[in-house]
Parts: structure tokens; C-alpha cells; sequence
């Protein structure tokens, strides 16, 4: 193990921190190089003891699985993973607590440094980047494309730490139980104002003013049930006429706007103005809620008299309660991480662990994740049907993937990277609407079209941005590599002998990359072409360090092809 | 106005000269650049029959019962009464005499300045209380369900799409503005540029059977980066290998198909446009709205050159989801709007196309005549807006609502039933736009449950 280490650390490292962490079946010991002090960084080696049963079937086995369910595999957690199995890998991260961001925030505060958006940014990428809680960070992410609220929206703009307690919010929650995340983005003052339940108050008939129906509405239509009844694998449930069904109708809306009156920031000193807290609950006043009796999805009668807390307490079980919550969850988060096209069987598997996670539970999202990552279809779909199989990458999960493999840093020790939209169409809570960047039913007209299939991604996928997201993974590589001489201290820079140590044997470099960056899937005239282009790159081409041309030309036409932009 | 699809021999032989006139530039030869930019210029204001429609989509439902409101006393009164906190003062409003008299006074937002101004000039017109309809429907058919709706009123998505397609009723149905761009894009002279061109994302109105949306740019179309020199040719090739390599999955050839159009397209959009003069016209600073709508103006600028006769753009302005906080919100909404619109027409002007281009404002709904304390809540009906010298404008069309909540216009909480259909509006954009007339209702299929199929905007 010690040649192992002095493989992965830079040589004369002496420094090395030791974390451990004992499981129910074994343990697992993790060193890093990085200096004495374990910072929560990634370890350079971790080694679980005890060896799983329940191993990857090889290491592009492992590679998929962690393209799926992390931001981008990196050697020791294939290494660990192949040696500790998926259930310890599960129990691992069950038990790594969240990266958030606020305290991020709260510390540049602390120090008398401005926050703005631009550092929220920062400490998004930080999170993702650098966080061990990859599965909790991945969940978090696909929940932000669903649970949406923006910084694009002018009251969310100048509120960067508020924001970010958004998004802790979505982490904490993300391995939790569905009911009680509902419950906290409801009350989140973030929410609050993104979809104007904050301050909203009971109507007043003689002067023709309604209470605001906008959380009402989209709680139903975004959040929990949509807009059709479903059956448990997804598809339409039909009437007798073989029509689909509505799930609500507009005065259901009505009916829950009136629930949602009441509510306003923490500790304000009057229900409509007051210095705002953006980083607690919204609390009610019972005066300005609407405590007549009212009536959730035709049905479920709330009597008159309740407190603000009972009546969304009451309303909120009504809608978590209802079948559609599994199969509507679980299809948007397969769409996040798996497939844009699952099997109604595969909706259904996940939908019915939602459902009951084998205690009894309903609505626990660490085993919904379990469900999804480990279903037959996510591991062997690539095989079984190819040609529906899988997902356009997110490109902003491609970009965090680049980073995570190449150990990127910068001097700075920050992630200063502070409009990934204008380069990918997308950024951590910068959605243009509550409808995310994308539809789940979106379809692009040619190819995917034709095959009857839907593909969200390539909503963002445009003309321009297909180009400016290239321009970008380029930027981050070819100004980015050892020995670079236009960098500075917020240069990303990527660590590269993995790589540099291969680009004088092109068919191992490119099956290499092919692991990392393609789960191994990476087609034979595919490789032949990179195979080529490499042989005929020189070892010194671009006035380049020895290697690093080939290294990086392969890096990128990877990232930047139809096939390596495929995620199966 | 001409129709006709007639061959336009002149057209064809100064479009060739043009094309000859850019490579020449290109080339270095004799023909400078400000030479060459000045000919496109010339052509573009010279060329006649070209026609291009433009669609500004106000993203988030535009309370437009704020934007056009009736100023006489009585119909005054019933708005004040209806909306309440958010009313208009009547003082504010900037009145406006439509050259049809409904009875009724009204008057312009207050910052609609410069859509006042085309108003009065006639250049502007006004759709009155337009929504997403399959047919006509009264109230009492509405409440009775007599009459078949569109599927889920009043949410977003839904009604962005349906109002964005031929037919709200229809699933599958395609984008209104690809479904006319197929039907002319044969007079484009076989351009590998689509006719149908978005400069504010994915949309599905630009999603036809044989044309789609290309995706442009605010600052034009992007070139990949790095492929100059030794290295970077053979990465150029390289990457050319890929996208052409077959691929089994779609996901994969819809990926490779678009980076091939982007590369192809590029080269075409920014040579031309790297030789066109710059507009005189300014556009506000700061405003995206403003820079989406110039970058129209200069793809306009030089139809020309790329031998377009017909084109679609789409434009879209988010933020009108006015919820809460409206009073604070409308007046910088609309302000962006009108100036844009302004500068955008007086580009027009500039390149002598004002009377070939016709800028058409929509949105999913209008907005609850009725408040909620702090802001609207979606509705259905609301009024579109439709600029250019080709328009009828300074006038009105289509009937107002009343006011009145609970009247016979309100289906519920001010949700105003439409009193004219999205589809005979976009019908009557596709006539001007060169559609037969005998072809209106297959693009349309529901435009013959209406009674007029053309609304007299565009003359």
C-alpha cells in the first residue's frame, strides 16, 4: 500500500492525513496527500475492509455507475469501489455528512469579504467539486432541476446567502424522506419569494382580492402530482373513454391557495414589511390566514379552525399522500441520472420502493436513489438496448466531472467560475422559470423525434451552445495543463501523469480516458479515429511539455463527441 | 401586397452578384470591406417582396388588461373596481385614439412610450383580449362544458405551447411559425440556413415538419475555438471524423447533427455579417430584450446576401409571471419592451424594410382581471400587440371585454374568456407572411371553427 500511496502522491510528500470510518460489515480507511490535516478533501486511496459481495462487475462497470450517480468518477473510488461493493459504497455515503455552502458564505463574512451571487457560484462548485457526499451532491443537483427557485428572479438576485440555504436545504434533504423536504422548501423564505407564498394573506371578497395561487399551483403541477393521474410505472391512467385524467382542477388551486396564506419571514416584526431572514423557516401569523374549512383535490376536507402549521401539515400529507408522488418523482430523478427514456417497468421498480422502502417508509429518497442506481436497466441498459438507452450529459456536470478527474485546483484554493451559464445554458439555481432548463418531456425535432423518444437536455443543447460549451471545455484544458505559462492563481490546474505517463502508448491512453470519461463505451471507430489522431499528433506538438498535446487533444474530442456526450 | 410565390429573376441575378461582391471581400480583392458592406445595404432596403415576421413571446403571462386600458368613465370605473390596488391611475394612462370608435376611450401603460408613439403614427395595433381557444366559447358554454377547451387552462408550459403551435387541442401538433416556414421556405432559393432562426433558445414555435429552429446568438453565431494552425487543423478534422462516425443511439445523432449544423452554419452567418456595416440605429444598452432584437436587425440587414425571402425570428422577454410585487415590476417590464420595440423599428427604417418586417407580441395568457393583494394570477385572455409598416395600425381589433368582474367576459376571478382566438391571429400574420389563403386551415386545422379567419391588422 505504501508504493500504492507514492504512486498518487507528489514525490517527497510526507504529510498525510488518516480518516477512518468503521461499518457495520468492515470499515474503511482513507489517506490523503495533501498535508497533515484531514480538510475534507478527496482522499488520495481509501481502503474498505471487510470485502463487499455485491462488487462491479468491472471497472467500466464501476465507472457507469459513478458517471450516474456522483459528478464524475475518480481512481480511488473506482478502486474502492471494486473492492468494497456498492452496499458499502451506499453506507458510506449514507453516513458522509452534507457540503453545504452557507457556511461558506457565512466565513468570507466573517473575514469582511462581500458575497454576492458570484460566490454562491463559488461555493456550489466547491461542493460538487471537492465534496466526498458525491451521492447527496448529485441528488441535491438533479432536486435543484425540480424543486426550482432561481437567482434569475430580481427578489432572489441580491440574495446570494439566501439562495444557498436553498440549496443546503435540498442537500440536507436530498437522502432524506420526500415528506419532509417538501415540507422545508415550502417554508423556505427562498421559495417563499420565488413563487410569492411569502406575505401572501387571506383573500378579501368586498374588494375582489384572491389570495396568490402561484405555490398552489405549481406545488401540484412541478413538485408532487402533475397534471395527469398516473399509474404506478408512469403512464396515463385512463378513464372509461380511454381519455387521460386530470389531477386538479382550478378551484383545487383555489382551494390549496388558501392553505398557503400566512406565512411570512422569521421573526419579521409585522406580516408585510420588516427586515427580512432569509436563512430560517418562514414562520405563520394566524390573522393573516385563511382558517375556513377548505377542500385538497376534491376530496380531502380540511375543517374550518385550523392554525396556518395544521392546515399545510394537513394539505401537504394529501399530496405527498397521493399515487402519483412515486412514479412522478422517480421518473424526473431516472431522467437526472440514469436515462432520459426508462422502461415503465424501471419507473415503476423505483416508484414502488418510494412507495415503501421495505420498512414501511413512505418516500425515502436514499433508497429511492439505491433503486435507481442499482435497477437491472441503469447497470446493464447500455447492453440491453442500446439505442434508447441513456442521457445527454448535463454540460455543467461534464465540466465538474473534468475537475474531479484531473484533481483540478486552484492557487487560490476557489472554484472562480461565476457564469457557467453563458457557456453550458445552465448554472447551479439559474433556471429562467420554475420550469428548469428543461422540460422532462422535451423533444428535439430530427433524430429523437423520429425514434419517439425525449431527450430535456437538448433544450440547452442549441446551436450556440454546443459551441460555446466546447470553446469552454477547451479553455479548461489547453490553459490549464502542467507547465502552462499563461496561468494565474485562479487557474484550474489539472493534474495530468496519470495521463502524461500514457501518451507515448495511444491505445492505452484512449482506453484510459474511454474509462473515465465513457464508462468504457466508447465505440471501435471511435477509438480508431482518437487512436489516429493521436499517433499523429508528435510528442512535442503545440510547443507543448512532451505528451501534452496528444493528452489534451484526446481529452477534448472526447468530451466534445456525439458518443462521449451520451451518457449510458 | 404580393403574394405570390412568382420567380423573381431580378431578386436571384443581384443576390448572385452579391455573393460574388462577399467572396471578392473575403478574398482581399478589389472590393473593400465598407464597399461590400455598403452593396448588402443597398440590397437589403432595395429587396421588396422579402417579408420577415418576428415574435416577441412576453415569457410568464403579460397582464396586458395593464397595458391597454379603457379610460371613459364608466368602463374606468369597472376596471378600478376589478383591480384594485394595481389600477393604472387615470391620469397616467397615455391616451391613444383608435381609428375605429368601440364606444370606449383608452389609453397606453405609462411606460409604453414608444409603442404610444408607433400607435399614433400607425404603425402599431392592438388585438383585443386574444387567448387559446379550439372555438368560440361563451360563458355559459363554459360553465356548462358544452364547448371543448383547451387541455389545462391556465398553466404555463401548457398554454406557452399550445399558443405556440397550430392547434391548442393537439398533442402533437407543430410551431405555427416552422408550420409557415414550410410552407415558403422553397422561395429561400435552397439556403442550408434555416428559414426559422431563435435568438432566445429552444422554442416550439419554430418547430416545423421540413424547417427548424436555428439558434443564433446575442452576439451572433459562435465559432469553435482553437482550430487554427497544425494543431488545430487536425484537431478540425478529428472532430469532423466524430460527428460523422454512424451512431446507433439518437440521443448521439441528434448531437452530432447539431454540432455539424453549427460549424456549417457559422461560416455562412459570420461572414455575412462580418461584412455588413454596423446599424446607425442604437438600441438601449443593457437590456437583453434590446439585444435580441438587434441581432434580428442584423440578420435582417443582410437577407440579402444570404438569399433569404422569407424568415421567421423568435424573441422572448421573461419576468411577466407578475405575481407579486406587480406595481414595481410592470413599469420596468414594459418600459424594456417599448423602447425595444422602438429601436427595433426604427432599424427597420434605417434598412428600408420597415414595411417587409412585422414584429407580432404575444404571450401564454393574459393575467386575473382581480388581485391578489400583491400581484395577478394567471389567466386567459389578454391583449397582442403587431408592429410594422405593413400593419393596419393605429387601431384596435377584436372586441374588448368588459370590465366587469363576473361579467359575461369572466370566466372566474377575471380570467378572461378570449373574445378572439390565438389561431385567427396567427392566421392572419401567416396571410401577410404569403400563405394562400386556401392553405390557411390545413396549417391551422381548427381556424374553421371561427368566424373570420383574417382579423384586419394586416390590412
Amino acid at each position: 500500500m505504501e508504493g500504492a500511496l507514492g504512486n498518487r502522491c507528489a514525490t517527497g510528500t510526507e504529510a498525510l492525513w488518516v480518516r477512518s470510518l468503521i461499518l457495520a460489515g468492515g470499515g474503511l480507511l482513507s489517506l490523503g496527500c495533501s498535508g497533515a490535516e484531514d480538510t475534507g478533501s478527496q482522499p488520495d486511496w481509501w481502503l474498505a475492509f471487510g470485502p463487499g459481495e455485491d462488487l462491479p462487475e468491472s471497472e467500466a462497470d464501476a465507472s457507469r455507475f459513478l458517471h450516474q450517480g456522483t459528478f464524475g468518477p475518480i481512481e480511488s473510488e473506482i478502486e474502492g469501489l471494486g473492492y468494497a461493493g456498492f452496499d458499502a459504497w451506499f453506507e458510506r455515503q449514507g453516513t458522509l455528512p452534507p457540503t453545504l455552502q452557507r457556511p461558506r458564505l457565512s466565513a468570507l463574512e466573517a473575514a469582511g469579504q462581500s458575497v454576492f451571487q458570484n460566490q454562491r457560484q463559488e461555493a456550489w462548485w466547491n461542493s460538487v467539486v471537492w465534496g466526498e457526499d458525491q451521492l447527496r451532491q448529485r441528488l441535491a443537483f438533479a432536486l435543484s432541476e425540480i424543486l426550482v427557485v432561481s437567482d434569475r428572479s430580481g427578489a432572489l438576485g441580491n440574495q446570494p446567502a439566501g439562495v444557498a440555504e436553498y440549496y443546503d436545504t435540498l442537500t440536507r434533504g436530498a437522502l432524506g424522506n420526500y415528506r419532509d423536504l417538501l415540507e422545508d422548501v415550502t417554508k423556505s423564505p427562498a421559495m417563499g419569494i420565488y413563487l410569492s407564498h411569502l406575505r401572501n394573506r387571506q383573500g378579501d371578497p368586498a374588494n375582489n382580492i384572491r389570495p396568490d395561487e402561484n405555490y398552489a399551483r405549481e406545488l401540484m403541477q412541478l413538485f408532487t402530482i402533475g397534471l395527469i393521474e398516473l399509474n404506478l410505472d408512469g403512464t396515463p391512467r385512463l378513464n372509461g373513454d380511454g381519455e387521460e385524467i386530470p389531477t386538479y382542477s382550478q378551484t383545487d388551486i383555489e382551494e390549496l391557495s388558501r392553505v398557503m396564506t400566512g406565512w411570512t419571514y422569521a421573526g419579521s416584526a409585522n406580516f408585510t414589511w420588516g427586515a427580512p431572514s432569509m436563512l430560517e423557516p418562514m414562520e405563520a401569523w394566524p390573522e393573516f390566514h385563511d382558517d375556513g374549512a377548505k377542500t385538497i383535490l376534491g376530496g380531502h376536507l380540511l375543517p374550518a379552525g385550523l392554525t396556518p402549521e395544521e392546515d399545510l401539515d394537513a394539505a401537504l400529507d394529501v399530496l405527498f399522500g397521493h399515487t402519483n408522488v412515486g412514479p412522478f418523482l422517480s421518473l424526473r430523478l431516472i431522467q437526472r441520472l440514469v436515462t432520459s427514456n426508462p422502461s415503465a417497468a424501471y419507473v415503476q421498480r423505483v416508484a414502488s420502493v418510494f412507495e415503501d422502502d421495505g420498512t414501511g417508509e413512505r418516500g425515502d429518497l436514499f433508497e429511492v436513489a439505491r433503486a435507481i442506481l442499482m435497477d437491472d436497466e441503469a447497470r446493464n441498459g447500455h447492453l440491453a438496448a442500446p439505442a434508447t438507452f441513456g442521457k445527454l450529459r448535463e454540460p455543467l456536470i461534464r465540466m465538474v466531472g473534468i475537475w474531479r478527474l484531473f484533481d483540478a485546483r486552484a492557487d487560490t484554493g476557489v472554484i472562480r467560475y461565476w457564469n457557467a451559464q453563458n457557456d453550458f445554458g445552465q448554472a447551479a439555481l439559474r433556471s429562467p422559470s420554475v420550469f428548469n432548463f428543461f422540460y422532462p418531456d422535451f423533444v428535439p425535432p430530427g433524430p429523437v423525434a423520429t425514434a419517439g423518444l425525449v431527450a430535456p437536455e437538448f433544450q440547452i443543447t442549441t446551436h450556440t451552445v454546443i459551441t460555446t460549451s466546447a470553446n469552454e471545455y477547451r479553455q479548461r484544458l489547453y490553459t490549464a495543463y502542467p507547465g502552462y505559462s499563461g496561468s494565474n492563481e485562479h487557474t484550474m490546474r489539472l493534474k495530468l501523469a496519470r495521463e502524461l505517463a500514457l501518451a507515448e502508448d495511444p491505445p492505452a491512453l484512449i482506453e484510459h480516458l474511454n474509462l473515465y470519461l465513457m464508462g468504457g463505451g466508447m465505440g471501435a471507430a471511435m477509438e480508431s479515429a482518437l487512436i489516429g489522431h493521436v499517433n499523429a499528433t508528435s510528442m512535442t506538438a503545440g510547443n507543448r511539455p512532451p505528451g501534452t498535446q496528444r493528452v489534451l487533444d484526446a481529452i477534448y474530442l472526447i468530451v466534445t463527441s456525439p458518443e462521449g456526450a451520451l451518457q449510458q | 401586397m404580393n403574394h405570390q410565390y412568382g420567380p423573381k429573376g431580378r431578386d436571384v441575378s443581384r443576390r448572385d452578384f452579391l455573393r460574388m461582391a462577399t467572396r471578392g471581400a473575403a478574398m482581399g480583392a478589389s472590393i473593400g470591406a465598407l464597399g461590400s458592406a455598403s452593396l448588402l445595404r443597398a440590397a437589403s432596403s432595395a429587396s421588396g417582396s422579402y417579408k420577415a415576421l418576428v415574435v416577441m413571446y412576453l415569457a410568464g403571462g403579460n397582464d396586458s388588461f395593464n397595458m391597454v386600458v379603457p379610460t371613459n368613465a364608466g368602463p374606468y370605473a369597472d376596471y378600478e373596481e376589478s383591480r384594485q390596488n394595481l389600477a393604472i391611475p387615470q391620469g397616467d394612462l397615455l391616451p391613444i385614439v383608435p381609428a375605429t370608435f368601440d364606444g370606449n376611450s383608452y389609453g397606453m401603460h405609462p411606460s409604453l412610450t414608444g409603442m404610444k408613439s408607433l400607435f399614433d403614427r400607425g404603425k402599431l395595433a392592438i388585438t383585443a383580449n386574444v387567448g387559446n381557444l379550439v372555438r368560440p366559447v361563451t360563458k355559459s358554454q363554459y360553465a356548462a362544458g358544452s364547448v371543448p377547451l383547451p387541455p389545462r387552462l391556465f398553466s404555463h408550459n401548457d398554454q406557452q405551447s399550445q399558443s405556440m403551435k397550430v392547434a391548442a387541442d393537439r398533442n402533437n401538433a407543430i410551431g405555427w411559425g416552422g408550420a409557415i416556414a414550410d410552407q415558403l421556405v422553397s422561395m429561400n432559393g435552397g439556403s442550408t440556413l434555416s428559414p426559422s432562426i431563435t435568438v432566445a433558445g429552444s422554442t416550439p414555435l419554430l418547430t416545423g415538419v421540413t424547417t427548424q429552429a436555428y439558434h443564433l446568438g446575442t452576439s451572433g453565431s459562435v465559432a469553435l475555438s482553437g482550430l487554427g494552425g497544425n494543431t488545430g487543423a487536425a484537431l478540425s478534422g478529428t472532430l469532423d471524423i466524430l460527428r460523422a462516425q454512424a451512431q446507433s443511439n439518437p440521443l448521439a445523432q441528434q448531437f452530432a447533427a447539431t454540432r455539424g449544423e453549427a460549424i456549417e452554419l457559422d461560416s455562412l452567418i459570420s461572414s455575412a455579417l462580418d461584412g455588413a456595416a454596423p446599424l446607425t440605429t442604437i438600441f438601449p444598452e443593457g437590456s437583453n430584450t434590446a439585444a435580441q432584437l438587434s441581432m434580428v436587425a442584423r440578420m435582417i440587414a443582410v437577407q440579402g446576401s444570404l438569399g433569404l425571402e422569407r424568415q421567421v425570428f423568435f424573441v422572448r422577454k421573461g419576468g411577466f409571471d407578475t405575481h407579486s410585487d406587480q406595481l414595481a415590476a410592470q413599469p420596468v417590464l414594459y418600459g424594456d419592451v417599448s423602447a425595444s420595440i422602438a429601436a427595433f423599428y426604427q432599424a427597420m427604417e434605417e434598412l428600408g424594410c420597415e414595411n417587409n418586417v412585422t414584429l407580432a407580441v404575444v404571450s401564454e395568457f393574459g393575467r386575473t382581471l382581480s388581485s391578489n393583494g400583491q400581484g395577478t394570477d394567471h389567466g386567459w385572455g389578454g391583449h397582442f400587440v403587431t408592429v410594422g409598416g405593413a400593419v393596419a395600425g393605429g387601431d384596435i381589433y377584436g372586441a374588448m371585454p368588459s370590465f366587469v368582474l363576473r361579467g359575461d367576459d369572466d370566466s372566474g376571478s377575471g380570467r378572461m374568456i378570449p373574445t378572439t382566438g390565438t389561431d385567427q391571429f396567427s392566421a392572419t400574420l401567416a396571410r401577410w407572411f404569403g400563405v394562400p389563403d386556401g392553405q390557411l386551415s390545413t396549417v391551422f386545422p381548427n381556424l374553421g371553427n371561427f368566424g373570420t379567419t383574417h382579423l384586419g391588422f394586416m390590412g
